[in-house]
């Protein structure tokens, strides 16, 4: 099937918040209660109770201030680092390509929250015990595998948030930028393998805090890739050096023994 | 000189895979005191519990047995197990746990011998170039190390995972995640061989001394000779 995605045009976007409270309202999310810390942002970061935020950023000094907004939740990787290191299979790739969660499959481990390159994934639970659960942006898969938008594109008022085909939406968005023109760029194109969140900005990645190069760190690669098959290996070897000792030995040594 | 006492029902079963122990009647020497044998014993079953949750979140394919999250709180119960328990005995008989610690430490030239004499020695029971062996011999001296360097590691980099929070970086949980599964992977192997060991022919019987604390005063002396005319004097 071919890849979904989202498209989110950060030069339409109004920064309501829509997107917010449809996440919550749909996925059944609580509100938290928070204090005024002197922005519009609210609540301050993402939480398991809190999938996607809208970030602020302003950038200059007035009179050429500039006030960015930028969409922050799951970018649904194709290399997601979560999905190499969750060891359950609670987080996966759907047919669609984004990154699903089967929450009744979470061990509470937290390698997601460690693995991935843009900060994304939230537990709840107690830290101490291990009784803990990740969460995280699902892409509404109950709605889109019922031909329904996902919640936060379904409410965008200004129309920054569209969903459909990854292939339709990325040549929209080379259109778009083709359009905007000056510093205008697509992201999520190819970082990562291809994000199926992808952006439209007029200025570098680095001033809507997005990292500029995200990257799925070479520990993850070591620890998952080449340390598995290592481990599969040294096992392997024991088991047969320890069972090539017993068969010799049992033939060669004669029993000396105290016993009856 | 003490007897040995049949104080366990030790089922034939036993007797088949680790040799009998000791027949009443038979000379022993004490060869592991109760406090160490208590220490042992908690150890090994927490280490079960460690390697069995820690073997679902490592291997993949029995990922299926993580879910739901009670091998990791049982993981946590039992490091806090296997190291408070260390800790006890440690505070208990510092100066026995310093002892132990250090013959690990001694290497001489015997153990040079040793390591050249093993493999004719645990194939073929080769002993004309086995030299004496203290109470530790080099193969357990070599075991005690790996678990002491493996288990500081494990404790370490454990206790990074768990209480790191932020102070550590998500690189910093991955590399820690990265040296707790390399741990794993030294202290599966040599846990494999430090069981195997107790059921080796050459080796028959041993496990009882980790039971009743007895061994035979032929077994001593065969295998431990420098120990055993040590304590003989």
């Amino acid at each position: 099937m071919a890849d979904k995605a989202i498209l989110y045009d950060a030069t339409k976007c109004t920064a309501c918040r829509g997107c917010q409270v449809a996440c919550k309202q749909w996925n059944d999310l609580p509100a938290e209660e928070t204090t005024n810390r002197g922005t519009y942002e609210n609540p301050p970061d993402l939480s398991a109770n809190t999938w996607l935020k809208m970030v602020f950023h302003e950038v200059g000094s007035p009179p050429n201030l500039k006030w960015v907004f930028t969409r922050r939740a799951c970018m649904h990787c194709t290399d997601a680092g979560c999905v190499e290191v969750c060891p359950t299979g609670a987080l996966y790739h759907n047919d669609l390509g984004f990154v699903g969660y089967d929450r009744a499959k979470c061990s509470g481990c937290g390698y997601c929250v460690e693995a991935c390159p843009f900060d994304v994934p939230r537990y709840s639970g107690n830290v101490i015990t291990g009784v803990r659960e990740a969460n995280k942006c699902t892409l509404c898969q109950d709605r889109i595998t019922n031909d329904m938008l996902p919640a936060c594109v379904k409410t965008c008022p200004p129309g920054a948030l569209k969903y459909g085909d990854r292939a339709t939406l990325l040549a929209e968005a080379k259109q778009r930028v083709a359009e905007i023109g000056g510093k205008a760029m697509v992201y999520g194109e190819k970082e990562v393998g291809g994000t199926h969140v992808i952006y439209v900005l007029d200025d570098e990645p680095s001033v809507y805090g997005l990292p500029a190069e995200p990257k799925v760190s070479g520990a993850v690669t070591a620890w998952q890739d080449v340390l598995h098959p290592i481990g599969w290996g040294v096992a392997a070897i024991t088991v047969l050096g320890l069972g090539l000792n017993y068969v010799i030995a049992k033939r060669k040594i004669k029993v000396e023994s105290e016993g009856k | 000189m003490a007897t040995a006492e049949r104080k366990t029902k030790s089922t034939p079963f036993l007797h088949t895979l680790f040799g009998p122990p000791p027949a009443p009647g038979v000379e022993v020497v004490e060869r592991y005191s109760r406090p160490v044998r208590i220490l042992h014993w908690v150890n090994a079953v927490a280490w079960v519990v460690l390697f069995v949750t820690g073997w679902f979140f490592f291997v993949d394919q029995f990922g299926g047995a993580a879910q739901g999250g009670a091998s990791g709180v049982l993981h946590r119960i039992a490091a806090v197990v296997m190291v408070g328990w260390a800790l006890l005995y440690f505070l208990g008989s510092p100066k026995a746990a310093i002892k132990g610690m250090l013959e690990a430490l001694k290497w001489g030239k015997d153990d040079i011998g040793w390591l050249k004499a093993a493999v004719p020695y645990y194939f073929f029971g080769q002993d004309e170039s086995m030299p004496p062996q203290e109470h530790m011999n080099t193969g357990q001296k070599l075991w005690w190390l790996v678990t002491l360097g493996a288990g500081a590691l494990m404790i370490v980099t454990g206790g990074l995972m768990w209480f790191g929070g932020d102070a550590i970086s998500g690189e910093g949980f991955v590399w820690s995640a990265l040296l707790h599964d390399i741990g794993f992977i030294i202290l599966f192997s040599f846990a494999m061989l430090h069981i195997f060991l107790s059921m080796h022919p050459k080796m028959s019987g041993i496990f009882w001394s980790m039971w009743s604390g007895m061994v035979s005063a032929r077994y001593a002396a065969s295998h431990h000779k420098k120990w055993y005319d040590r304590i003989k004097k």
